[in-house]
């Protein structure tokens, strides 16, 4: 493949890159996207199957943070990122903390009015609703067991369309801004790696790729240009400007939502096709509990921790649903990237509020499962324990212990982060990297801290914001 | 003590942490008073502590990390008052029971109290979320900003933080009481040896022993929790129940040897070891560095703290609860050396 030639170049295609890219290219820019994963057609694959995870996650989403525990973490790794492989909840950054995250690292034009304008804007362009109808059963177990409880919990709006005949269709970067950044004359470059950002007295002069021929060789060219936005999350943003010899702040303050899960099963069969879009919202933001996608392969995996070899467990699959809660944790962690490899080396620390956040979550949890009428309870702990009644939560306490509990995570966030204190944020107020010229980033890597909600509607909100700015001023 | 408040008078308690220092003063008082005390108690071998007090204690063995001990306490304990009084100031060896008991705990507490619809929830806090004074002659008011010493400070900062949010929700109505150092009848062995340190001339005093502290006679917090339980103006607020006035170190220590020779104990002629300031220092250093590897040595914990100057204004709890803390200093450290005595403690 030959040298690219563009106005700016986008690595990246998830709700940051697939933001900027459409904002730009409608803006009268020529923008290049390059994407390390494949452009796969929408509706190609099953939603949540094993064959998704095989070619939209990155290493088949076996990833992990190292540290005691390691955390497992999946990314999306397709042109729409993350995406194409989350659960579509749309929920705005909350105004509270949008004031400290301002006040902390002296945002600047990081108004309540300002993110609620372009809030708004995304939200004209892109259909968020909730469940016509009744929401399915896997969800409304959340409900019932929430009222038994008298614990307040709301359902989520998702990014979803629904036809008249009430079938739903996940709003994914591929279905929307993708195609509006290709209808104004974007270039899409998948199945492409950015190896390095070129830099040249002090200035991004293009990005340097690699793909893979059909013979297995790599196929190294350029994309040149002027301006370079960098979107490719907060692992692979931070590592990708290491590699061009950008550190300082860089890769630093790795945050995100660990979470842990536990399979439940009830006396009747359940739903598996969708993933339930009611949250517990009776505990403050530091933690949240909800449900999961639950295929067969995941109840499977969900039930090896707790009781491996429990056939008669697997066998009941489909009356099993996964469910799982969250924590905003105080420990943080760290990407860098080691000379010679090209994937980068993730780490995190957990505190001991940590573990005793998740494990008071988890009690919640299962008080929460056993009021819907769970019969038996299976949480990601090596070794269990599996519980059929309510009296024996306490043992969950002692059991979620560094060495057995197994976590996973996504929402990973804030490795570069925005502002004018130098001292926090490697970005200033509209994601230009400081120190070198002509480079932005624009993905979750510039939320100052994890939100503790899902957080598209703050990456696109604040890549349309960065984008607009860009607009006005270059 | 007189009931402070009428309306609140005879109505059912449930009181965590009732075999503990604080919870057995506060049982004694309720007990004889209220038609039901329910009581929370650790295990078996704790409950004869408080079930000897009064026909109207109803014990409840189990952890208030367990919501099915939690179901047994509140269970047909509808609009009673709850004391919070339960709590680990020192962990034994990990960080993490900071975290488990004083927060894991409080947060299903208020579930419970929220659920069966507790009249009210009355927290019992710490001076730890507020670090030290700034200087020695400021004192911590309500309105002093958090600045939580290590883990524990951190736990009680975070359970303060569960209970205001309750209470600002309407899910229940709730009072903060923020108590420091306690000392009266009813102490746990660790304070024992307190005494037979001073006793010894082994107890050392930091720097100058001019540093401050607000110290609270158990009497005191007592009365101080049963106004937060009556006052209804007190929902959603905090107040700081200690003392009347701080002390110097120094006069505690020496205010200890008095209060154990009119017990008819002999004191050890021995002057305080002075320890210069730098060793509180490194301890509180090395404190440091422990927890934030999760560990805790409460030697260490202690030494550090000595160093500072913790101290509180008590006006809002006069001018609002009526809080009256008349007990001095030597009595209330005479009863607590009566009460080891009576127990056949060796001081």
């Amino acid at each position: 493949m030959t040298d690219l030639r563009a106005d700016v170049v986008v690595v990246g295609s998830g709700a940051g890159g697939a933001v900027t890219a459409a904002t730009l290219a409608e803006g009268g820019r020529d923008v290049c996207v390059v994407e390390e994963g494949p452009w796969i057609a929408p509706d190609e694959l099953e939603p949540f199957s094993f064959e998704e995870m095989r070619a939209r996650y990155r290493h088949r989403g076996l990833t992990a943070a190292l540290g005691r525990p390691g955390i497992a973490y999946a990314e999306g790794r397709c042109v729409g990122g993350s995406t194409e492989i989350n659960s579509g909840l749309y929920r705005r950054l909350p105004e509270e903390l949008a004031a400290r995250w301002q006040e902390r690292g002296r945002i600047l034009e990081f108004t309540p009015d300002i993110l609620d304008h372009y809030a708004s804007t995304i939200e004209e362009e892109i259909e968020i609703s909730t469940v016509p109808g009744a929401p399915p059963l896997s969800s409304a177990l959340i409900e019932r067991g929430a009222t038994k409880l008298g614990w307040r919990s709301t359902e989520f709006a998702r990014l979803f369309s629904y036809s008249p005949d009430g079938r739903g269709t996940k709003q994914t970067m591929a279905r929307t801004f993708v195609p509006r950044a290709v209808a104004a004359g974007a270039r899409i470059v998948p199945d492409t790696e950015a190896v390095r950002v070129l830099v040249d007295g002090g200035r991004a002069t293009g990005v340097a790729c690699r793909r893979r021929r059909p013979d297995g060789a790599w196929e190294r060219f350029e994309v040149r240009a002027p301006q370079v936005f960098v979107c490719g999350g907060a692992i692979q943003s931070p590592a990708l400007l290491q590699r061009s010899g950008i550190r300082g702040l860089v890769g630093s303050g790795l945050e995100f939502h660990p979470t842990i899960k536990v399979a439940a099963r009830f006396p009747h069969p359940i739903d598996h096709d969708d993933v339930p879009m009611h949250r517990v919202t009776e505990f403050p933001s530091n933690l949240t509990i909800g449900g999961s996608a639950s295929t067969r392969g995941h109840v499977a995996l969900a039930i090896a921790d707790a009781a491996p070899g429990d056939d008669e467990a697997l066998d009941a699959w489909e009356s099993t649903a996964v469910y799982y809660t969250a924590i905003k944790s105080e420990g943080h962690g760290r990407v860098w990237t080691l000379p010679g490899l090209h994937a980068p080396v993730v780490a995190y620390s957990l505190t001991e509020a940590d573990l005793s956040l998740l494990a008071r979550g988890l009690v919640h949890l299962g008080e929460l499962l056993f009021a819907a009428g769970a019969t038996a309870l299976y949480p990601s702990i090596a070794g269990g324990p599996v519980l059929r009644r309510r009296g024996d939560l306490v043992s969950w306490w002692d059991a979620v212990d560094r060495n057995r509990v197994n976590l996973m995570t996504v929402h990973l966030a804030s490795t570069i982060r925005m502002g004018e204190d130098q001292a926090l944020a490697a970005a200033d107020s509209f994601g230009r990297i400081r120190g070198v010229a002509n480079l932005w980033v624009n993905d979750a890597s510039l939320l100052p801290t994890a939100p503790g909600v899902n957080p598209q509607a703050a990456i696109m909100a604040i890549a349309r914001r960065n984008a607009d700015h860009f607009l006005a001023n270059t | 003590m007189t009931d402070p408040s009428p309306g609140a008078a005879g109505g059912p308690a449930i009181v965590t942490g009732a075999a503990g220092w604080l919870g057995q003063n506060l049982v004694r008082e309720l007990g004889p008073r209220r038609d039901r005390v329910r009581c929370l108690v650790r295990d078996e071998g704790e409950r004869p502590l408080v079930e000897v007090i009064a026909p109207s204690v109803e014990v409840v063995v189990g952890d208030v990390r367990d919501p099915a001990a939690l179901d047994r306490l509140f269970d047909g304990a509808a609009s009673a008052t709850v004391f919070h009084a339960l709590g680990v100031v020192h962990a034994a060896g990990r960080t993490r029971e900071f975290f488990d008991t004083n927060v894991g705990g409080t947060d299903l507490v208020l579930d419970r109290a929220r659920r069966t619809r507790a009249r009210r929830v009355v927290h019992v806090s710490s001076n730890s979320p507020f670090g030290a004074n700034p200087s020695r002659d400021h004192r911590f008011t309500e309105d002093s900003p958090y600045n939580p010493y290590l883990a524990y400070g951190e736990s009680k900062r975070q359970a303060e933080e569960l209970v205001l949010r309750a209470a600002e929700h309407g899910d229940v109505e709730a009072v903060v009481l923020r108590a420091p150092w306690f000392y009266g009848p009813n102490q746990p062995p660790r304070q024992s040896r307190f005494f037979s340190a001073i006793r010894r001339g082994r107890f050392p005093i930091v720097g100058d022993g001019t540093q401050r502290r607000s110290m609270v006679y158990t009497g005191h917090l007592v009365q101080g929790m049963l106004l937060a339980e009556g006052v209804p103006e007190a929902a959603g607020r905090a107040y700081w129940i200690a003392d009347a006035e701080p002390y110097e170190l120094r006069d505690v220590i020496a205010t200890v040897r008095a209060a154990l020779e009119a017990e008819g104990l002999e004191v050890s002629p021995r002057r305080p070891r002075r320890l210069p300031l730098p060793a509180a220092v490194l301890a509180a250093r090395a404190d440091a560095f422990l927890q934030a590897r999760g560990r805790y040595l409460q030697a260490v914990h202690v030494l550090g703290e000595l160093k500072d100057t913790i101290a509180c204004d008590v006006s809002r709890a006069r001018e609002e609860l009526g809080f009256d803390p008349s007990t001095s200093l030597l009595d209330g450290m005479r009863a607590s050396i009566r009460s080891c005595l009576d127990r056949g403690e060796q001081l």
